[in-house]
């Protein structure tokens, strides 16, 4: 089986920009994409369709993580899995080049949130992103009760095609 | 000097890596008719490793005067043209990756998913509209080539076509006005009774070259700044290729016509997902796992009698 994550050029030079942008108290920003579904066989693929930030407010000041977000932030993102029946997936970034991973307390919190959105989607896989400027690598789930996997293949649709594999 | 260079040597300036990503990439191809033979063959001389070609007509002598790949020796046997293109490609291509669709490409949409880019070498507007679609859908680059003749009168024809990258999020056949409602409603009307249309080798031979130049492009860049949209207008009588005037100005338009919402399909349920995916791995693992050979189990079965003492 392989998770293919496609997403357009254009977004994700406008999600890196977003992120990029600095908090008044947050050391980093986060925000949420949304997903359109295909399959073929054990194939998946996640077809990105756009991106959402987390708004300035909804961030709760705790200085021992880069960005924590308020209940309305998670509130808004499981009324737009809902209301448009998308996968969701949780973005931030770590900056810097070559292929991001996540840290100890990202894995800790996806694996407190990410489930939540099978209550309200429960037909779309959902998950979490982590960015560098040059590369993504993301988490999907495909149950909420079920352990995480890793996302494989990933390619930015633009000029030029841009693909890798997460190592 | 040049027994030493290996085959791709002369297209090195695709970038170090570009013989691996080459062959890494797998096309869709659509229509293999006068414009799809031409962009097989130069696809395997361009080292290219997958493909899915798609076309449901067998070869016949009318199509002789521009089918690449094509033989006389072929009209008899009624060879199908993705015969015809798997033989080209096997001809160029060490290890390819061939999938060969004898029929409408709706029944192979699935392997279409697969492909890094398709290209549409069809006739009629509808058919590039759906095919188009269904590559917005899936956020695949689409390249669509198409030539015509017109009857200007009095024994005098011109010779037209295109060429248009349709990339996802930029302009698309509709915004280019090659695809519009009355081209469609026309068509529709015509059902049946198209006939046969001029076609002729070299000008199917120009909007095929300028399709794999822009495949190159897209795979392995050459120089930087290359257009995610691209709208070419060809002038068969002049012998041009010129920039339609929609290309500059809508560089960076958005397109209307294929919200970024309609990726994906819109019954995608990851519940049956799932369970066919678990379906799938469990028939695969009977398939792997066999009874060990009689052999081999008088073999273990004499080492455990020898363990508790028993004689078989």
């Amino acid at each position: 089986m392989t998770i293919h994550f496609k997403i357009n050029r254009s977004l994700l030079e406008t999600i890196r920009r977003d992120l990029a942008r600095p908090h008044h108290f947050a050391r980093e920003r986060v925000g949420f994409l949304s997903a359109g579904l295909s399959s073929a066989a054990d194939d998946l693929w996640i077809l990105v369709r756009s991106y959402r930030p987390v708004a300035e407010g909804d961030y709760l000041d705790d200085p021992s993580v880069g960005a924590m977000m308020g209940p309305d932030a998670i509130r808004k993102a499981l009324q737009w899995a809902m209301a448009e029946g998308v996968a969701i997936f949780h973005a931030h970034t770590h900056c810097g080049r070559g292929q991001p991973g996540f840290s100890g307390v990202d894995l800790r919190e996806q694996a407190k949130f990410v489930p939540n959105f099978f209550q309200l989607a429960p037909q779309c896989p959902h998950g979490a992103l982590v960015l560098s400027d040059t590369y993504l690598h993301g988490n999907i789930w495909l149950d909420a009760n079920k352990p995480y996997e890793v996302i494989t293949d990933f390619v930015q649709v633009g000029a030029p095609l841009y693909s890798w594999r997460t190592a | 000097m040049e027994d030493r260079m290996s085959r791709f040597d002369r297209q090195s300036f695709l970038g170090p890596d570009s013989e691996s990503k080459l062959h890494g990439a797998t096309i869709g191809l659509v229509g293999l008719g006068g414009g799809g033979s031409h962009i097989v063959q130069q696809s395997g001389h361009l080292g290219i490793g997958g493909y899915v070609v798609i076309d449901p007509d067998h070869i016949t002598d009318t199509n002789t005067n521009r089918l690449i790949g094509g033989t006389l020796a072929d009209i008899v046997p009624a060879t199908a043209k993705v015969a015809i293109a798997e033989r080209q490609i096997r001809g160029l291509v060490e290890i390819p990756r061939i999938i060969t669709v004898r029929d409408t490409w709706h029944t192979a949409i699935d392997d279409l998913k697969r492909c890094d880019i398709i290209i549409g070498a069809v006739d009629s507007f509808i058919q590039r509209e759906q095919l188009e679609r269904f590559a917005r859908r899936h956020l695949i680059p689409y390249i669509d080539i198409g030539m015509d003749v017109h009857d200007l009168g009095k024994g005098q024809y011109l010779i037209g076509g295109q060429v248009i990258l349709s990339m996802p999020g930029k302009p698309c056949l509709r915004c280019c006005g090659l695809v519009t409602d009355e081209r469609l409603t026309q068509e529709a009307g015509k059902y049946g009774a198209a006939g046969s249309r001029p076609q002729v080798v070299w000008s199917n031979g120009v909007l095929a070259s300028t399709a794999v130049g822009l495949v190159t492009q897209l795979l392995t860049p050459w120089f930087k700044g290359i257009p995610g949209f691209v709208y070419l207008d060809y002038d068969g009588n002049r012998g041009t290729l010129t920039p339609n005037d929609r290309m500059g100005l809508f560089q960076n338009k958005v397109c209307s016509h294929h919200p970024p919402d309609e990726t994906g399909d819109p019954l995608f349920d990851v519940r049956v997902f799932d369970r066919l995916r678990a379906d799938m791995a469990l028939a695969k693992l009977k398939a792997s796992s066999k009874p060990a050979p009689v052999s081999e189990r008088q073999t273990l079965w004499l080492s455990i009698s020898k363990i508790f003492g028993r004689k078989r």
